[in-house]
Order: structure tokens, then C-alpha cells, then sequence
């Protein structure tokens, strides 16, 4: 199996998650529903209250990256979930029987949810543009944005697809998909800074790969402070490889 | 030389609670349609994902076209096209989307892919509707598609698990003859599991019973049912003396029934009817009725195994979970 080959699998899937996209966007709009309610509701009351003190932002510009890697996360922590459907339909097995490898499957899947989080996150700024929030989109900021909702996206899509052959049923996979993401997004700075949390919530959200994505994004479209980007990335980076190794190695298991 | 054959030697494959396939030893001949038959949980579809190399044996050997299914499982991959029991395209693409998408897998150049799709559409008559998503194909174009997806790598043999479970009888007839034309055409060497007993004896060539594991026989249709014994031929006669003749011309019934019915065993019924009937009448007997029973595949079942095929709750099941694919994607 030459480097090519595996490429050639990984991204074959990607661009027919693409098409997918392409053929019905109402996935898209359906999970538009609830950033919107965080940014014009949430962010509305949370601006008037200003007990969350976000320096020189303003409230709405300090949540946006955050609302941001919150629906990228949903979306690639619910990929696992289609992938258990697609196991139900039998496509999974279908797309074994080729010879492409295991690895290269994973990689493709976590790809396709990067994908399908790029355009979610797309829908996601229009909404900030729409309601006023004023942010930095210059090409090197969008294009990096992009790239780490790429990572991001394939991370948290690796981590579904490494529980699924634990829980097996989508129903499950759907109440751990809740259960995961959204201690995960109070444990974070997403909506809040660190600096007002607790000590024991401090330290989950400093091991909390969103911590990180959040914290990058936010330098990127609002702060233009890139002084921990490269700290940022590398966390980023680790979480995503270490995530992709394990969902490669349980993915065997997945059909059984 | 390569060779074309299946090559499946004392196979077993082992489950925490269950011994899947048993012992099984078979061999499959370059382009012939082979069929796996017996009910549902017998083993059929663990035996072609072993095949398949989607998963390993607990032990025995495999050697598929000449390659080793345990050292070289890529390899076999690349020359084999599967058509799962379940579904296997999927409704969000196109049809041509859904073939293209494994012609990429499998690695055909750019060069000549839109023309080798485009001719496999034609063969299964699907290329009007090639470009609508899939979601709004009937359960029969489903099928064909997914056939036509497994034809995308030109493979050497084509494995089929239950290709005709869920269509009507119409749709089904459509599967087989395709089968037979690939057969005819590419000489691809066929391999299908099936509970069927009448898709198992009209579409294959040889056929291997498989029960609870193992493999209790292989012939030819017609060869498993000459070991079940004769034909069975009813007779209806009211004239007096009728079973004296019948016994006088040297046969004996097997059942009785008051309004003068007699079941005889014979061999080659259908030659025989016109010259018993010529007989009796010579005798004077009035024959008012004729039917001949040939043995069936369940017969042949019933003999090695003990028990009928029976379309169980699972078979149910597999049909639901095609409709509601269809009717959640629609």
C-alpha cells in the first residue's frame, strides 16, 4: 500500500462528506439553532450584566470563539454517532471490504467531521457578522481558524469513534455525546475567563484540549495576541494524534 | 499460473459463546455460481467475511485465486466485490457518486473512470437515474446499485450475501439473471449465501448445505435431490380395483386414502406418467387425476439436517431495516 493509495482513501472520503454537504445543507441550519441562541441570547443578557470581566473585549467578542469551537465539537463528537448508524446499515462493512486500511478509514472519517465543522463554523460567523460582533477576518486569521477546526473537528470525531465500540447503540452514543461535551464546555474558556474559576475547575480546564482551541481562535479573530498560539497548536496537535492512534486501534472492534 | 479457485481448507471460526463455522472444507471452481444455503445464525455470512479477510480464522487455511488469505488480505480485497446482506450504498449520494466514490477507494486511474462507471450503470439498466440521490431508489435499483458497486474493481470473483432478501419476485428474477450474465461475460467466480431454497436452485451451479457451522454436503442442485430419493406421483381413481392393478403392473403405494388416492415412488416421473396412464387404461382404469411431486431443496435440507429452513424473525428483521433506511432517508 503505497503513500498515494492511502491519501487517495483518506481523502476520498472527505470530499464525499463534501458532496454530502453539497446535496442538503439542513444539518447546517438545524445546528445553527442553538450557537444562535448563545450569542444573541446568552451574549445579549451576559454584555448588559458585565459580571464576567473579558478586558478590553467586549462580551460578545470574547464568547464568539467560543460558541464557535462549541458547535465544531458538537458536530464532530455526534460524527461518532453516524458512524454506529452506518455500522447498523452495513456501510462500514462495505468500506472494510476494500483495501483500503483500517487507519486510513479513521483518518478519512475524522477528516469528513473536520469538513462538515469548517462549514458549520462558517454558518456560526455569519451569525457574529449578522448580530455585530466585530472581528478580525483577514485571510491568515480564516485560513488559521480553518485549519485548527480541522484538527479540532477530527479530534473530537476520533474520540466518538473510539467510544462507539464501547457503547455501541446510538441511543448510548448520544447520551455520552451530551455527557462529554458539555462539562467540557463549562470546564473551558469559552464563555468564561479563566481567571475566575475555581482551582479544581482551573486545573481541568488547563488539561481541557477546548481550553486550547478556544484560547487560539480567540487570538486569531479577536485579540491578535499570538503569543501562546504555538502553545495552543502543539496542545492541539497532541490531543488530535493521540486521539486518531486510539480510534485506529479500536476500530476493529467497532464491527464485532 | 493463477488459479481461479476458492480454496477453504478444515476453516473454523471461533466466538466467545459460539463456534460460528466449523470445519469447513470446500473448494469453489473458476466461473461457477456457488451457494452457501441454510437458515439464518448457520454460519453463512462469517464464513464470506472470512473469505473476505474481514475478519481472521480461528484456524484452517484459505486461499482465494491463488493467494493466501492470512499473508496477502489486501490482496484478495483488491480482486474480490462484496454485495453485503445489508445495505451498502448510501442514500445521501448519487448513485454515480456512490460507485465513484469506490472506484477511488480501489485506486482506478482518472483515465477511462467515467467511461468503466458509466458501462457498469448500463449493465444494470440504472444509468437514467445514475445522477438522483439513492435515497429515492425502490428496494430492487437499491440492489442493483450496490451489485454495480461491487462490479467497480473488475473483481475476479464476486461475493453475494442474500442478494435478492427483501424484493419482490420480479426484482429478484432481475438479480439472477445478472449474476448469470456476469458469469457468462467476465467469468467471475460467484459466491452466494442464501436461505432460499428456490434462489439457491435456480441461480447456482453447486451448492454446500451449511448447518449450525458445518458443511454437511456439496453437489449440484439436481444431485442433492436425487439423494432424497424419487419422484413422488399422486393418482386419483374411482374405478374398482385400482390399487390391484397399480401393484399388479409393479409398484407399491405409499399412502391410501379412502377416495381412491395412490402415492407411488417412482424415478423419472415425468417420462413416466404417459406410459403408466397408457397401462392402467390397457387395464381399464379410469385415471381422473395425475400430480407429480419432485423433491425440493427442503427435502434435501430436511435429510441432512433434520429440520426445515424457516424464514425466522431475522430474516423480518433484515427486510425492516431496508424499509426504514428507506423511509428515515426519505
Amino acid at each position: 500500500m503505497s503513500v498515494r493509495r492511502y491519501l487517495q482513501g483518506v481523502f476520498t472520503l472527505a470530499e464525499f462528506e463534501l458532496r454530502k454537504i453539497r446535496h442538503d445543507t439542513s444539518q447546517i441550519w438545524l445546528r445553527l439553532v442553538q450557537p444562535a441562541l448563545w450569542l444573541i441570547i446568552f451574549g445579549t443578557v451576559f454584555s448588559q450584566v458585565r459580571g464576567i470581566s473579558s478586558g478590553p473585549l467586549t462580551y460578545r467578542q470574547f464568547m464568539t470563539p467560543g460558541i464557535l469551537a462549541q458547535s465544531v465539537m458538537f458536530v464532530a463528537i455526534f460524527y461518532g454517532i453516524t458512524v454506529v448508524w452506518e455500522r447498523d446499515l452495513g456501510l462500514l462493512n462495505k468500506l472494510l471490504s476494500t483495501p483500503v486500511p483500517r487507519s486510513a478509514i479513521v483518518l478519512g472519517k475524522a477528516l469528513s467531521a473536520g469538513v462538515r465543522g469548517v462549514f458549520q463554523a462558517v454558518a456560526v460567523l455569519g451569525i457574529a457578522l449578522i448580530i455585530r460582533v466585530r472581528l478580525s477576518l483577514d485571510l491568515q486569521s480564516v485560513l488559521g481558524v480553518f485549519i485548527i477546526i480541522i484538527l479540532f473537528g477530527m479530534c473530537f470525531a476520533s474520540l466518538s469513534m473510539s467510544l462507539a465500540p464501547i457503547f455501541r447503540t446510538r441511543e448510548r452514543m448520544m447520551g455520552i455525546g451530551q455527557a462529554i461535551t458539555m462539562p467540557l464546555f463549562f470546564a473551558s474558556n469559552a464563555i468564561y475567563p479563566l481567571s475566575l474559576m475555581p482551582g479544581w475547575l482551573r486545573a481541568i480546564a488547563v488539561v481541557n484540549p477546548l481550553s486550547y482551541v478556544v484560547d487560539a481562535m480567540r487570538a486569531l479573530l479577536v485579540t491578535g495576541d499570538f503569543s501562546s498560539l504555538g502553545r495552543d497548536l502543539l496542545a492541539l496537535l497532541i490531543a488530535t494524534t493521540a486521539m486518531i492512534v486510539l480510534a485506529s486501534l479500536s476500530f476493529k472492534k467497532i464491527l464485532s | 499460473m493463477a488459479s481461479n479457485e476458492i480454496i477453504v481448507q478444515n476453516l473454523t471460526k471461533d466466538y466467545p459463546r459460539v463456534r460460528a463455522v466449523d470445519d469447513v472444507s470446500l473448494t469453489v471452481k473458476g466461473d461457477e455460481i456457488f451457494g452457501l444455503l441454510g437458515p439464518n445464525g448457520a454460519g453463512k455470512t462469517t464464513t464470506i467475511r472470512l473469505l473476505l479477510t474481514l475478519i481472521r480464522p480461528t484456524s484452517g487455511r484459505i486461499n482465494v485465486l491463488g493467494i493466501d488469505a492470512l499473508s496477502q488480505p489486501h490482496k484478495i480485497r483488491q480482486v474480490a466485490g462484496y454485495v453485503p446482506q445489508d445495505v451498502s450504498v448510501d442514500g445521501e449520494l448519487t448513485g454515480y457518486e456512490n460507485i465513484l466514490m469506490y472506484a477511488k477507494l480501489y485506486g482506478l486511474p482518472r483515465r477511462g473512470r467515467r467511461e468503466a462507471i458509466d458501462g457498469i450503470l448500463d449493465l444494470l439498466e440504472l444509468r437514467d437515474r445514475a445522477h438522483d440521490l439513492v435515497r429515492t431508489y425502490s428496494g430492487g435499483m437499491m440492489r442493483r446499485l450496490e451489485i454495480a458497486q461491487a462490479l467497480v474493481n473488475r473483481p475476479k470473483l464476486l461475493f453475494l450475501d442474500e442478494p435478492s432478501i427483501g424484493l419482490d419476485p420480479g426484482a429478484k428474477r432481475v438479480i439472477w439473471g445478472l449474476v448469470r450474465k456476469l458469469r457468462a461475460e467476465f467469468g467471475t467466480v460467484v459466491f452466494v449465501n442464501t436461505h432460499d431454497m428456490n434462489e439457491a436452485d435456480l441461480l447456482c451451479d453447486r451448492i454446500g448445505i451449511l448447518d449450525r457451522g458445518r458443511l454437511v454436503t456439496v453437489g449440484s442442485p439436481a444431485e442433492l435431490k436425487a439423494t432424497v430419493g424419487g419422484d413422488v406421483l399422486s393418482l386419483d381413481s374411482r374405478s374398482p380395483g385400482f390399487l390391484e392393478h397399480l401393484k399388479a403392473l409393479g409398484y407399491r403405494p405409499l399412502a391410501e386414502s379412502p377416495a381412491g388416492q395412490a402415492e407411488i415412488l417412482v424415478t423419472d416421473g415425468e417420462h413416466l406418467i404417459p406410459h403408466l396412464l397408457e397401462s392402467l387404461q390397457a387395464r381399464g382404469v379410469e385415471v381422473e387425476g395425475v400430480a407429480l411431486e419432485r423433491p425440493s431443496l427442503d427435502d434435501v435440507f430436511l435429510k441432512y439436517t433434520g429440520a426445515r429452513i424457516e424464514a425466522g424473525d431475522s430474516w423480518k428483521e433484515a427486510r425492516r431495516t431496508r424499509r426504514t433506511f428507506r423511509r428515515m432517508v426519505q
